[in-house]
């Protein structure tokens, strides 16, 4: 996965969906190594089918969804979600989850606001 | 000469009616009524709001504008959602003592079939369509919605599915409404044995079920096609906002999901009346169960999955930061619309399906589990040092984040083989999916009901009386459902009209529950209502105050270039200024600099 676009902030992301592909694919060596009810030719094979079926779509989604999202960042500019469409947003940096570092001492109406942790909780509180 | 005389007939009633409308229109100019002060916002008060638009009951009658579209499902939703909490409350009041004898054991029966069917499908799915339809084209830099027609067809097939549905309520002969739960399991619902669920009442709710589903994936495919073709240059996978990532996910669910109802739905229509044995034969039963959690617990996750998007975009705004992890909730988002097509069986393990298979159920169920708690934690994590503004949105959402984790963590346990065997047909079950349904899905939609009040009806709502509703609801909703908790687990099977002494407590704690619900309801529709018509007027494209933030979004702009053009119409200029309802100095109005 030596590519430029499942670089190692895409694949941190897409560990989200690793630990569901990861428990599946616990159950389907756990079946086989455990067999309580016996093999049966229908009934085992509907057994791993049923896990291996969404274990394959998951992976494939999870795959072409990390694609678009990953590529587009690399071919667009970036934007917080939601904020593409405002007239004027500024766009995040090249590297967005990384930009928190370049502008806490800039302008802090800038697109990064959410970064800024450590100043927004010494600011006044609740309503 | 019979069918002469009936010709005649038909002709001389068809010239009359023709003449009662031709008066009507010539007594009354529809298109002067204005059933939504202020809807419009351009100050027209004649025929047309804009050029292409008219103005009064005609505008509703023909829009294709997705805004329009948006309101009209609104409406819709919190119709039937009145509808079936009376319904709810009525049900509640004959479970306050097992004596009760306020109304029959069949027409509970009828009662809870039809709150269970008007909550999920006639409330559930259409208060998401209002929502998406009115903000998603804006987030995504759309004109309208990719079919705007289709749009449009798909909101008018619901008003005749929830006549169709509710027909047994009224006064028709011999149409008696279903008593076989939303679940309508065989041989029950094909009219098999000595009950009266063969009678026309039930084939009704079934087409009416089946029209809903048809302007469910209608609106789905419209969904899907605005989201991917209709996004504006800027707009990439990578910007796009997270609760059209969520309306994405949810059309494709709908997409795979609904067809399979539909058709499983024509099968047992033809089993009731053209003699077909599709689910009377050996093995009918379970074929059924498997044809209807198919698309059954897909439905789950239909429904939960946009109200998770406004939650996740609410909570960044009034915790002042970005969301923590949105890569994660959108990958999230898409595991759990692929694994939900894979949980299904979990609703039948004691059905004594084969061992094997259920094992395979209980891992995918324990699966799906983990984008759910990964959700809960981004939320957690983005309120954590946060700073909070506890408006009403907000506090909903925090709501919702709250039931969300009771519900879901009565869910894992149920994914579970053994403890579902004992748990199985339980108030344990009822307690734990409405806390999903009532207490997190019902509170997304209030939290965005709030939130965007301002945006769809320029006026902002009364805050006090917005958090007394929160407050009775949140306090009503844990009153109830946690006593359904802990009768389950007490042994108290589920859908039955009365029940043993020993369970009395309980009972009734849950009905002042539900009273302290009706009781908060009534307080939000008078305060939306109210505040609709006279609300004070919002002024600021920004009255939550999002750009001191860096939060504010596509939608928001859009309302204030709206009000920047909005033509006076020299009435109604002179209403206090709008309470933000944040905490936040009215100056922020006007202070802003338009970064």
């Amino acid at each position: 996965m030596a590519n430029k676009i499942f670089d190692r902030d895409t694949l941190l992301d897409l560990t989200v969906n690793m630990v569901p592909l990861f428990i599946m694919a616990f159950f389907i060596v756990a079946f086989a190594v455990v067999t309580p009810f016996g093999v049966d030719p229908l009934a085992s094979s509907l057994q791993f089918g049923l896990v291996a079926v969404p274990f394959v779509l998951l992976a494939i989604l999870t795959y072409f969804a990390g694609r678009a999202v990953a590529g587009s960042e690399m071919t667009g500019e970036l934007y917080l979600p939601g904020q593409a469409g405002v007239e004027g947003a500024k766009p995040l940096g090249e590297d967005g989850e990384l930009m928190n570092q370049f502008d806490e001492d800039e302008e802090p109406e800038a697109a990064v606001e959410g970064e800024a942790d450590t100043d927004d909780a010494a600011s006044e509180d609740e309503a | 000469m019979e069918v002469n005389g009936q010709l005649a007939l038909t002709v001389l009633m068809g010239i009359l009616l023709v003449a009662v409308a031709a008066w009507i229109a010539r007594v009354e100019n529809w298109r002067s009524y204005s059933p939504i002060a202020g809807g419009g916002g351009y100050g027209q008060q004649d025929s047309y709001v804009s050029e292409e638009k008219p103005s009064g009951i005609i505008r509703w009658l023909t829009t294709v504008d997705h805004k329009d579209i948006g309101i009209l499902y609104g409406a819709y939703g919190l119709t039937a959602f009145t509808v079936g909490g009376l319904m709810v409350v009525l049900m509640r009041v004959e479970l306050f003592d097992p004596g009760m004898s306020l109304i029959s054991n069949t027409f509970y029966n009828s009662l809870l079939t039809s709150h269970g069917i008007t909550m999920l499908f006639l409330f559930g799915t259409p208060i998401l369509a209002a929502f998406s339809n009115y903000l998603v084209p804006l987030l995504i830099g759309a004109d309208d919605m990719a079919f705007p027609r289709i749009n449009a067809i798909a909101f008018w097939l619901l008003p005749p599915a929830a006549l169709l549905i509710w027909a047994g309520f009224f006064p028709l002969p011999d149409v008696l409404p279903a008593q076989t739960a939303w679940t309508m399991y065989t041989p029950l619902s094909a009219g098999v044995g000595a009950g009266n669920q063969a009678n026309a009442g039930v084939d009704l709710m079934l087409l009416g079920l089946h029209l809903s589903g048809v302007s469910a994936t209608m609106g789905a495919i419209n969904f899907i096609a605005t989201i991917f073709t209709e996004r504006g240059d800027e707009v990439s996978w990578a910007n796009l906002d997270i609760f059209s990532w969520t309306i994405l996910t949810q059309s494709g669910l709908i997409l795979f999901a609904f067809p399979l109802l539909g058709s499983a739905l024509v099968m047992l229509l033809f089993d009731r009346n053209f003699g077909t044995t599709f689910f009377s034969g050996e093995g009918g039963a379970i074929l059924w169960q498997h044809l209807f959690w198919f698309f059954g617990h897909p439905e789950v996750y239909i429904l939960v999955l946009p109200p998770m998007g406004i939650v996740s975009y609410v909570i960044p705004r009034f915790s002042g930061r970005r969301l923590f992890g949105f890569k994660f909730v959108v990958y999230s988002t898409l595991a759990i619309g692929v694994l939900s097509f894979g949980v299904w069986a979990h609703h039948m393990f004691a059905t004594g399906i084969d061992p094997r298979l259920r094992a395979s159920f209980m891992a995918v169920s324990l699966a799906i589990a983990i984008p759910s708690a990964v959700k809960t934690f981004n939320w957690i994590t983005t309120m954590w040092n946060g700073r909070i503004r506890l408006t009403t949105p907000m506090l909903f959402s925090v709501g919702f984040v709250a039931n969300f984790i009771i519900g879901g963590v009565t869910g894992v346990f149920l994914a579970s083989i053994p403890v579902d065997l004992v748990l199985h047909d339980t108030y344990y079950v009822v307690g734990h999916f409405h806390y999903v349904i009532m207490g997190a899905i019902g509170f997304a939609v209030f939290s965005g009901l709030y939130y965007w009040f301002p945006l769809y009806t320029d006026r902002m709502y009364q805050k006090t009386l917005a958090k007394a509703h929160f407050w009775l609801t949140m306090v009503g909703t844990n009153l109830t459902f946690f006593a359904m908790i802990l009768l389950g687990y007490g042994g108290m099977p589920r859908r039955y009209a009365t029940y043993l002494p020993q369970f009395a407590t309980m009972h009734q704690l849950a009905t002042v529950g539900a009273l302290l619900l009706l009781a908060g309801q009534v307080i939000f529709v008078w305060n939306f209502v109210q505040s609709w018509l006279e609300g004070p007027k919002v002024e600021d494209g920004d009255p939550w105050n999002l750009r001191e933030s860096g939060l504010y979004t596509a939608e928001w702009d859009w309302y204030d270039k709206k009000q920047q053009t909005a033509i006076a119409d020299g009435g109604e200029e002179s209403d206090e200024t709008a309470l933000t309802d944040g905490g936040q100095p009215e100056g922020d109005a006007d202070d802003r600099d338009d970064a």
